[in-house]
Parts: structure tokens; C-alpha cells; sequence
């Protein structure tokens, strides 16, 4: 009876549908078989359902029809989901969120059953409440991506801080949906409330400086992130493993930070031929210490050597390599021939030039072979087929080890002795001439095509790439690179070539871009690292350590040059003619009129712990401390040894000064200190080995120093200068000796900016002017730099303004007064000695670290 | 009393060491530094010997004084040091005050080789006393005794001189350089730093010593990175006496060439990296076994 109703109420629909569209009545109709199977009343409220959405909304009518056989089948219910998939009737619009919803519900249901998909609906319904595009984000995000592995109560607490969030801040679920489930991977469900809050706070600031956080496409998004991961953080231990390519290689290698993000597969370090490229984080300290060992052995053994590389190319029929707008080598077109095979047979060939390197490296680093057979050996051996390269490569290894053992002699073999459970090893025959020291990266392609013509190296796939290679190797090929001369083991003189203004330049230019892309249709290429050059994406490219590369002033045809006057005049050292030409250069002091007195607080504020430990240290030098002065005049005990003089004398017939009194007091230690900043364009480059600009790290030391000097107490004056061409050197005060170290200061300083170039002989011959006002004892005139003295007119004639600094430096000592120069140029060692004098500079390897040194350098020196 | 004042003040070895009739003390030559100082010696100009620290200046001097047979006078300046120190001063005894001469002035009387070891530390009022003796007059005014001596026919006049970070504000005047004859020192080369640390640490096996130098040679390349002093081949000599007393060589080496020179972490963590490499663990077993 009541079936036959249901039955009858059934056939009212159909023909209700058929009457308002022929698609709604068909795909009814396919779809009413799979659900009679429930029973009649399931299938009236199920038919009704159907309707009541189509009459609603066209589309979401459809949706339910397409999926309600499937979700019938695989969920063995009906009435669950259609009376969920009712529930979107509320709104207008809502039909993006249902499809989602019922393209995965039945997989839902049956994962975490009723009660698991119960919640799972409710939580996204509260989301339809507060915005549909937020429910659509949350029904469309596959849920075991949102569970982290974790079932119901890992999706509970992916949402939970955003339901908190969207009612504090407004932040929209769509937006913390996209990086949500990693950022939990990385910091855990305690960490996730913070992480996102901060990304709120960031959206408020600027939308799409937030939603790049959120995609974690930013450095701001992704930083907070890394410092959570697990592992040994590279970018803390730069300068570390830097004095160790230092020691090892004799080379000053920028370290950079790469561009791998978590998910991607193991970190690798990568090259392009200038700088090595570190991941956030690698598995373990030794990983990264054999990682940039190796990194740094492509370097000097010359894998990127341009006379190689043609030839590579020559061979694949190429004459010239294919370069990128930046005069990088692309790889791509090298491995083209190989098609579908072309994972194999890189492998191969990075497994051949890795060999080929490291026993190189091997005489150079003892050791190094011992700590990455003991990594490989400690790592499980990766799934096939990437185990079978692995395999392959840990036994060529072991082997060379071997093989490498009775080549030492009786010299110090530093190696560990053989792991018991180590496989015997081979150095298959294949690979026996790569050990020559002979050998190149050529030799390495022909093995690796022996190789590549055995069928037990099996298929592999991109996502299985990474896995192949033994700890601390990597893709030899993951970025375009700029092709090397030929160093053959020699990298002394390797240096950063950068181009500062070329790179500042682009830097600038992209900024004014203004980068709003459309990240979503921009699908990351799987292969990108090799299909096309990488973009330059991390703009650390200030080679900071050359000045401006002008060519020499040439006039307007017609138009005499006129050169500004009106300043202070001073001479110039010219050494070509040997002489001082006199008022050759035109030098004006100017104030500064960039104020950031809100920087100046940020800065006091973040670096408010490093300012407390050296005022912790200050204590030392201070009035506070007091030290005997010995033979004075009066006091509160008697100078002994001072008394037996005095006494003795006065006998002898001589009539001496009664010094005869120690005293505790404060040594006076009497220095005034200048610091002369370079404010040049170049320090808006970003440094390699650090993150952000330089200029943002000169601030803070110079603010620092400014904190801690006033703190002694002694007289200090902070300076800076720029300059373009001989007439117009710019001298800037932030602080003169008489000033009190103040707000406008603080303000001052954490305003400046680099610009134009730096003519730093004038600076100084001015600075030891202001100096010689100045009545203390010792005058130090510290000189903070970041390359080397350069002009707009120098004419490309770097010696000439290398000679005038030298002589400024001259004329300073002999006015008594004491030039010091800090650099952040790590090629400042080239030039440096010759104008400072050995033992009168430093260099800071890692521009981080200028705030915390620069007060401790000048404390030391006048020690 | 008088020992005991002269030890506060730094005059440690204020005592004229007469050359002894046994071996001239162990020294390698590096380069030519004998040939210049003997020529010095033969006009009796005052010479500077300028290096790092620990690369054998002093010892050189030794020498030098044990072959010429001259008794060799060392003084070690530092910042208290005065003018009287060196010079002289009036001492009580009884009731009667006796003029006792300083370490340099019986140099200068006795005609021997004057050694003032890192001059630039005394203050500058006792660099002065120096110069009468520098120039052709050969002369040394003693102030309180309103007398000038002539120097001896032998004496002869050597500062080292150490151009470093801790000079830029103490540095010598240029005309005060400009009289002295100039000697450059340097760590030795490979093979004479192993000769030298195979003698000095007392007979170690040439294996570790060649260990040793290797690690001394690349933890130099760190030098104005952060150290501001570099290995020195004293600091290798005294690894090397520390392996002989029994210590596992990556014990030794980090108390004799690391914790000396350096607190800053980065840089301790590096220089334990190059001695791990030269002194790998398996070495180290080995040493605690038979040492
Ligand atoms: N050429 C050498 N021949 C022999 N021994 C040497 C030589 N060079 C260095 N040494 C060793 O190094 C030690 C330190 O040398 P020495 O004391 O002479 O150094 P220094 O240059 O005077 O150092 P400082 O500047 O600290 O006084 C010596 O005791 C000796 O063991
Ligand atoms: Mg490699």
C-alpha cells in the first residue's frame, strides 16, 4: 500500500522531469535502477531529491545524477548522502561545493564509516554558512589530504584554526587550504594555529603577499616553515661549511639558498656553475658536509668546463650549447636524444661524473670517501627501480675504496676500515678509466652510454629519480649553468663573478613588475629542472665586491663637460703620473633625508638579544670595571715597586716626582671612532650568503655599533658616502661626534640606502679631516665596505682608485689616525692587503653576522 | 727580591745566557734569514723580525745568538712596561741606594744581542730609550744617572714585530721601522714544518706527523675568516709533544691547536672537521689501545 504510493510519487516525478528537461529525465532515468535496488521509499525520497535540486539549480541537479549510481553502489545506502546532498537546497549557488562533496563521499564513508562522514559533511555544511567558496575549497580538497593520515580527528584539526581564524581575522578557508596540509606535515597541529595566524596578519597587509604565503610561494611563508623541519638545517651553518670548502679547496664558493620545498622529493644541493645552491634542510650534518664537498669537486674538477661542455654538445651534434638570456648553458637539448629514456640515462651519466669527482676529491679530502660510503650504507636501500642504481652505485664505491687504498702508500689513508656488513665491493671494469686523473666529463658521457646499453639498469620515472643517488650526490644537471674555464683541481682564485649592477638592475626591474601572476594556472612542470632554465626566482644575486662597471665618461658631442664645484675640494692620487693632482675631487656634505624611525625600532627590537649580550660584554671594557693604575700621583695604596723608585732616586740625589700611588679606577682608555659607511648601489644587491639585502644588515650593525659605543661611552661619529664621478661625492652624517646618539640618529641610520658608486679615497681624506678635530688618543677610522672602491669615470681602470684609497690610507696613518676596514667582500683578500696592509681588515664571510661583529671588531681593537 | 720584581714585571729572562758549549739549538732555516741576519750582525744593525706568531722567531734568535756565540738578552714586553725596566733604576740597600742596570743597558755594556720581544706591547715612552741605539750613535741615555753610554762593539739590538689585528692601534712609528733591518717570517713549508714537529714533539712517528702538518697546513687557509691567529707550527710541535705523552691525536690536537686560538663555534666545528679527516675515528681506537 504505501509502497504502491511510493511507487506512484516515483512515476509523478518522472514525468514532472520529463516535462522541464529531457537531460534531468534521461540521466534519471539510468540512474533509478542502481537506487529501486533500496527499496521504493528510498527511492522516492531519493527521486525527489533530484528534482528538487534540478528545479533549484540546473547544475546541481546534474551533479547528483551523475554521481548517485556510483554512490549507491560503493556506500551501500542511499539516504545518508541524498539527505546531505538536500541540504545544499539552502543555498543559491552552492552547486561547485556538492559536486565535490558527492565526488568523493562514498569514499569517505567508507573510510571513516557513518559517524567519520557524518562530521566530515558537517564540518563543510558550517562552511557553506560562511562562504560557498570556501565549502567548495573544502569539499573539492581530496579529505585524506585535509586528515594528514590522522582519520576524523586529523581533519579536525586541519579546520579547527580556521573556523577560529575566519571568525577573528576573516581568513578564508580557500586560502588556508592550500598550504594547510603541509604546513601540519612540517609543524605539526600544535604549530598550524600560528603558522596561519601569521598568514591572516599578512593578508591584511597586502592580499597577495598573503596568499603567496599561504601557497608558500613566498620566502616569508616558507621560512617559519623550515625552521620546523626535522633535519639539519644548511642556511644556520653556512659560514661553517664555507670555512670548510675554505679549507679543503682553497675556494671562497657562494653558498645560496636553493629553492627546494618539502614534498619535493629529497633536498639536493644543486650549481649553476657559480654558487651552490643548498635545500633548507638535508638528513643529516654529514649529508650536507659531503653534499658541499662534492658540490664544490664539480667546481674544481671541472664538470661545467665551457671547453667540455662544447664539446658534449659537439658530440650531439650540436656546435654551440644552447644558452639562456643569462649566457647559461641549458641541459636539455643534451639529454633530448635519449626520449622517454632520458631519466635513465641521466642517472648514469651523473653516476659515472660523480664518480669520476670524488676520486679526485678522495686526495684532496681524506676522509670524504668513509663518510659517504657510511651514509650510503646507513641509508635503507630505495625502492626498485631506483634500488638497482642505488645498489650499483654503493658497490662502485666500496670498490673504489678499495681500489684507492694501496694509490696512498704509506701517506695517511684516512679512511675508515671496511663496515663488517659493507657488500664486497666492485668497481665494475666499465668505470675503471674515470679514476684517471686524466679524465673528464667526456670520458664520464662514455661510460655512461656503456652503461646505458646494459638492460640491468631498469626504466625509471621522474619520481623515482631523486632516489637513485647516493646521500649527498645530486642532479648534476638541475640548473642551467654558467660554463667555467678549466681549473683542474685549482679553485683559488674562483670567484663570484656576479655582475652587481647587472644583477641589482634586474632585481629592481623585476620588482617593478610588480610579479601578480596567476599561480594556479601555472602548473609547476615535473621536469622543470630540466626542460627549461630556471627561473631566477631567488634574486640573491648582488655579487657584492664590485663597484659599477662604466665604461669612461664619454661627453655629448658639442658639449663640454662641466664639472660641479661649489664642495669641498680635495686631491687625488694619480698613479699613472705619479703625483697628487690637487681639488680634483668635489665632495659635498649632505644630510640624509630618509628618516625610518619605525625601522629603527624593528631593527633595536630584533636584534635586542644580541645587544644585550654585548652590553653583557661591554661591562668588561667599561668604567665599571676597575683596573690598577699603577705610579699615581695619589691614591689609596701605595705603589710599591713606585715607592722603591722613589725612595731609591731621592737617595740617589735626584729629585723625583712623588708617582707613588696605585689607584683603582677606570683605565681611560681614550679612542674616538669613526665609521665610514660605503652607501653605493651595490649594497642593495642581496648577498649570497645571507638572506634579504645587505643593506638591511648594515643598518643593523651600524645601529648596534651606535648602541654599544655609546654605551662606553667613548666619542663616535657614523658616516657614509657615495659618489658619482670625481665632482660629486656625496658625504652623508648620520652621527658626528658632538651629536648624542638619539632618536633622529637611530632614525638616520635606519634610513639609509645605497646609491650611485664609491670613490672611497675622498671619503676617507674627509673623514680623517672630521678626525683630526678630535682630540683623543687613538682615532680609528673604521671603514665598512662591501667591495672594491669603484667610479662612473674610473674608465674600467680599477687600479686607479685602488692606488688613491691606499694613499688615503696613507696620509690617515700619518695624521695619526688609524684606518680599519670591515668587508663584506669575500674576494676583499685580492685587494685588500695591498691597500689596508696585512693585518688592518677583515672580511665577514657571512653577512648575517655583520650587526653582531661589527661592535665586536671595534671592541677588540681597542682592546 | 729582586728576581721576584723582575719576574712581575715580565723581565723573565733578565739574565745575560751565555752562549753554552752544547749544540746550537735546534733550528731549520726557511729561507735566507740567516744569511741577512749574519750581514746585520757584521755592520751590528738593529733588525725586526716580523711574522706571525709561533714560526720560530725566538728560536731563530737562539740560534743565531748560539752561533755567533754572543749571550743573547730577551725581554718580553707588555703594556706596564716602563722605560726603568728596561733601562735601570735605583734600588735600597741598607742604608745606601745602588744603581741597578736593566736588562738593556747590560746588553748595551756587556756587548750582547738585545732581544725585545713584541715591542709595539711596552708603552710608547719606552720605545724612545731605543733610538739613540738604533741610528750610528750607537748611545743609550740613562736619564736618572744623567749619563750616556756607548754601546759595547757587539751589542746589537733585535724586536720582533707582529703586524696583526691587535696593532692597528699600537702600531711602531714608520720612523721608528725605518731603522731596523727587516727579516720576514713565515710558517715553514711543508717538509721543514715535519722535520721540525717530528724533533719537537720527541720522536713521533713520521705517519702522524705528517698527519699533523697536513692539518696544521689547511686549518692556515682559515686564517682572516674569523682567526685572527693561524695554526702555528708551536701549536703543531705541542700537539705533537701531546700524542708522545699519550693522548688520542684528536684529543691532542684539539687542545693544542683549537681551543687556544678560537671560541667561535663555527670555527671550532671546522677545524675539528679537518683534524677528523687527518685523524679519522678508527686511528683514534687504535691510539686509546695503545696508548
Ligand atoms: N724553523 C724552526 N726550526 C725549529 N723549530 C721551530 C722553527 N719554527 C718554529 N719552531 C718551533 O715552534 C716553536 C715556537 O717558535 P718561537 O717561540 O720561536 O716562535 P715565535 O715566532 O717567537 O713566536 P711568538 O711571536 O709567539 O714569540 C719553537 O719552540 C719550535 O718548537
Ligand atoms: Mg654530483
Amino acid at each position: 500500500m504505501a509502497e504502491a504510493d511510493d511507487l506512484v510519487a516515483i512515476e509523478e516525478v518522472l514525468q514532472q522531469l520529463e516535462r522541464v528537461s529531457f537531460v534531468a529525465h534521461r540521466d534519471t532515468r539510468a540512474a533509478l535502477p542502481a537506487i529501486r535496488e533500496f527499496g521504493a521509499v528510498q527511492a522516492r525520497f531519493w527521486i525527489e531529491t533530484a528534482r528538487d535540486l534540478f528545479l533549484h539549480d540546473r547544475e546541481a541537479g546534474k551533479s547528483f545524477l551523475r554521481h548517485s549510481a556510483r554512490l549507491a553502489e560503493n556506500s551501500g545506502v542511499v539516504e545518508p548522502w541524498t539527505g546531505q546532498a538536500r541540504e545544499f537546497l539552502q543555498w543559491v549557488n552552492s552547486h561547485y561545493a556538492l559536486e565535490g562533496f558527492l565526488a568523493q563521499v562514498d569514499r569517505v564513508w567508507r573510510a571513516w564509516g557513518e559517524v567519520g562522514e557524518r562530521e566530515w559533511f558537517a564540518i563543510g555544511l558550517r562552511w557553506c554558512g560562511r562562504s560557498l567558496a570556501d565549502a567548495r575549497a573544502y569539499f573539492e580538497t581530496p579529505f585524506d589530504r585535509l586528515d594528514g593520515g590522522q582519520g576524523v580527528s586529523g581533519l579536525r584539526s586541519l579546520i579547527e584554526p580556521a573556523e577560529r581564524l575566519f571568525d577573528e581575522r576573516g581568513l578564508t578557508l580557500d586560502c588556508y587550504l592550500a598550504g594547510a596540509p603541509m604546513a601540519r606535515n612540517m609543524v605539526g597541529d600544535a604549530g598550524l594555529l600560528s603558522w596561519a595566524r601569521r598568514g591572516a596578519d599578512l593578508l591584511v597587509a597586502g592580499r597577495s603577499r598573503g596568499e603567496a604565503y599561504f601557497r608558500m610561494e613566498s620566502e616569508e611563508g616558507m621560512r617559519l616553515l623550515l625552521e620546523a623541519l626535522p633535519g639539519y638545517r644548511a642556511r644556520l651553518h653556512g659560514r661553517f661549511l664555507q670555512l670548510l670548502l675554505l679549507a679543503w679547496l682553497d675556494a671562497e664558493i657562494p653558498l645560496a639558498d636553493g629553492d627546494w620545498k618539502p614534498g619535493e622529493g629529497r633536498p639536493m644541493l644543486e650549481t649553476d656553475g657559480r654558487r651552490l645552491y643548498l635545500p633548507a634542510v638535508f638528513d643529516s650534518r654529514d649529508e650536507a658536509i659531503v653534499a658541499v664537498q662534492h658540490g664544490a669537486a664539480h667546481l674544481a674538477f671541472d664538470s661545467y668546463a665551457r671547453e667540455h661542455i662544447e664539446s658534449l654538445f659537439a658530440r650531439a651534434g650540436m656546435e654551440h650549447p644552447p644558452l639562456d638570456d643569462h649566457s647559461r648553458i641549458t641541459w636539455r637539448p643534451l639529454f633530448a636524444s635519449f626520449g622517454e629514456h632520458m631519466f635513465r640515462f641521466q642517472i648514469l651519466f651523473d653516476l659515472a661524473e660523480d664518480l669520476r669527482v670524488n676520486g679526485r676529491l678522495h686526495f684532496r679530502i681524506p676522509g670524504f670517501l668513509a663518510r659517504l660510503l657510511q651514509l650510503a650504507q646507513r641509508r635503507e636501500l630505495p625502492k626498485e627501480p631506483a634500488g638497482s642504481y642505488y645498489r650499483f652505485a654503493l658497490e662502485t664505491y666500496v670498490g673504489l675504496r678499495e681500489e684507492l687504498r694501496p694509490l696512498r702508500g704509506a701517506g695517511p689513508s684516512a679512511e675508515a676500515g671496511r663496515a663488517p656488513h659493507a657488500p664486497p665491493g666492485t668497481l665494475d671494469h666499465r668505470l675503471r678509466g674515470l679514476l684517471k686523473p686524466e679524465a673528464t666529463v667526456l670520458d664520464a658521457w662514455e661510460v655512461a652510454q656503456e652503461l646505458f646499453a646494459d638492460p640491468a639498469f631498469p626504466e625509471i620515472g621522474i619520481d623515482q629519480r631523486k632516489d637513485a643517488y647516493l646521500p649527498g650526490l645530486s642532479l648534476n644537471a638541475a640548473r642551467p649553468v654558467y660554463p667555467q674555464r678549466l681549473r683542474d683541481g685549482d679553485l683559488s682564485d674562483f670567484r663570484d663573478v656576479g655582475d652587481a649592477y647587472e644583477e641589482h638592475r634586474f632585481v629592481r626591474e623585476k620588482q617593478e613588475e610588480a610579479p601578480e601572476q596567476a599561480p594556479e594556472g601555472a602548473q609547476k612542470d615535473p621536469d622543470a629542472d630540466i626542460q627549461m632554465p630556471r627561473e631566477e626566482t631567488s634574486g640573491s644575486g648582488g655579487r657584492i665586491g664590485v663597484g659599477i662597471p662604466a665604461p669612461a665618461q664619454v661627453a655629448k658631442r658639442g658639449v663640454a663637460w662641466q664639472p660641479r664645484s661649489g664642495g669641498i675640494p680635495y686631491p687625488e692620487w694619480d698613479y699613472r703620473e705619479q703625483r697628487m693632482i690637487s681639488d680634483w675631487v668635489n665632495l659635498n656634505e649632505r644630510v640624509l633625508d630618509e628618516q625610518a624611525p619605525g625601522r629603527a625600532r624593528e631593527i633595536l627590537a630584533e636584534h635586542a638579544a644580541t645587544l644585550k649580550r654585548l652590553t653583557r660584554g661591554l661591562e668588561m671594557q667599561r668604567p665599571m670595571r676597575m683596573a690598577p693604575l699603577r705610579r699615581q700621583m695619589d691614591g689609596d695604596e701605595l705603589d710599591t715597586e713606585a715607592v722603591i723608585d722613589f725612595i731609591a732616586d731621592k737617595r740617589a740625589g735626584l729629585s723625583p716626582k712623588a708617582f707613588i700611588y696605585r689607584r683603582r679606577a677606570v683605565r681611560h682608555r681614550d679612542t674616538a671612532v669613526l665609521v665610514l659607511a660605503d652607501m653605493s648601489t651595490s649594497i642593495m644587491a642581496r648577498h649570497p650568503g645571507g638572506e634579504g639585502k645587505i643593506v638591511e644588515r648594515v643598518r643593523s650593525g651600524l645601529m648596534l655599533f651606535a648602541e654599544a659605543i655609546d654605551r662606553i661611552g667613548d666619542p663616535c661619529a657614523i658616516s657614509g658616502f657615495a659618489s658619482k664621478q670625481r665632482d660629486q661625492v656625496h658625504y652623508y652624517w648620520l652621527k658626528d661626534f658632538t651629536e648624542p646618539l638619539d632618536d633622529a640618529v637611530r632614525g638616520r641610520i635606519a634610513g639609509i640606502s645605497g646609491r650611485l658608486a664609491s670613490r672611497m679615497g675622498a671619503a676617507i681624506r674627509h673623514s680623517v679631516r672630521a678626525m683630526q678635530r678630535v682630540s683623543s688618543q687613538h682615532r680609528l677610522l673604521l671603514i665598512l665596505s662591501d667591495g672594491r672602491p669603484a667610479d662612473y669615470d674610473d674608465g674600467g681602470d680599477a687600479r686607479y682608485l685602488h692606488e688613491d684609497t691606499r694613499m688615503a690610507m696613507k696620509e690617515a696613518l700619518d695624521a695619526g689616525i688609524h684606518p680599519f676596514c670591515i668587508t663584506l667582500d669575500p674576494s676583499g683578500e685580492e685587494y685588500l692587503p695591498a691597500i689596508f696592509g696585512p693585518g688592518h681588515y677583515t672580511i665577514i664571510d657571512h653577512v648575517d653576522e655583520l650587526p653582531r661583529r661589527l661592535p665586536e671588531i671595534y671592541l677588540r681593537l681597542r682592546r | 727580591m729582586k728576581n721576584l720584581l723582575n719576574r712581575l714585571r715580565g723581565v723573565e729572562r733578565d739574565v745575560l745566557e751565555s752562549p753554552p758549549d752544547a749544540d746550537a739549538p735546534f733550528y731549520v732555516a726557511q729561507a735566507d734569514e740567516i744569511e741577512i741576519f749574519r750581514a746585520a750582525w757584521t755592520r751590528r744593525l738593529p733588525v725586526m723580525l716580523k711574522g706571525p706568531t709561533g714560526c720560530g722567531k725566538t728560536r731563530f734568535l737562539e740560534h743565531m745568538a748560539h752561533v755567533l756565540a754572543k749571550p743573547l738578552v730577551t725581554v718580553a714586553c707588555h703594556e706596564d712596561l716602563t722605560s726603568s725596566d728596561l733601562v735601570g733604576r735605583f734600588l735600597l740597600e741598607g742604608e745606601e741606594t745602588v744603581w741597578q742596570d736593566g736588562p738593556l743597558t747590560r746588553a748595551v755594556k756587556e756587548g750582547a744581542i738585545c732581544y725585545l720581544d713584541e715591542i709595539v706591547e711596552a708603552r710608547t715612552d719606552t720605545t724612545v730609550v731605543i733610538h739613540p741605539l738604533t741610528d750610528h750613535r750607537r748611545q743609550l741615555p740613562l736619564d736618572k744617572r744623567a749619563r750616556i753610554i756607548d754601546a759595547h762593539d757587539d751589542f746589537m739590538l733585535v724586536i720582533s714585530y707582529n703586524p696583526g689585528y691587535q696593532t692597528v692601534l699600537k702600531d711602531l712609528k714608520p720612523s721608528t721601522k725605518q731603522r731596523f733591518v727587516g727579516i720576514h717570517f713565515d710558517y715553514p713549508g711543508e717538509l721543514i714544518e715535519r722535520e721540525i714537529v717530528a724533533r719537537e714533539s720527541g720522536g713521533l712517528d713520521p705517519d702522524r706527523v705528517e698527519r699533523l702538518v697536513a692539518a696544521g697546513r689547511r686549518a692556515r687557509k682559515l686564517k682572516d675568516h674569523g682567526l685572527e691567529e693561524a695554526t702555528s707550527t708551536r701549536a703543531l710541535a705541542y700537539a705533537g709533544e701531546l700524542m708522545q705523552a699519550g693522548l688520542p691525536p684528536r684529543t691532542a690536537c684539539r687542545a693544542a691547536m683549537i681551543a687556544p686560538v678560537t671560541d667561535d663555534p663555527e670555527l671550532i666545528q671546522a677545524l675539528e672537521e679537518i683534524v677528523a679527516a687527518h685523524f679519522p675515528e678508527s686511528d683514534e681506537e687504535t691510539a686509546a689501545v695503545h696508548g
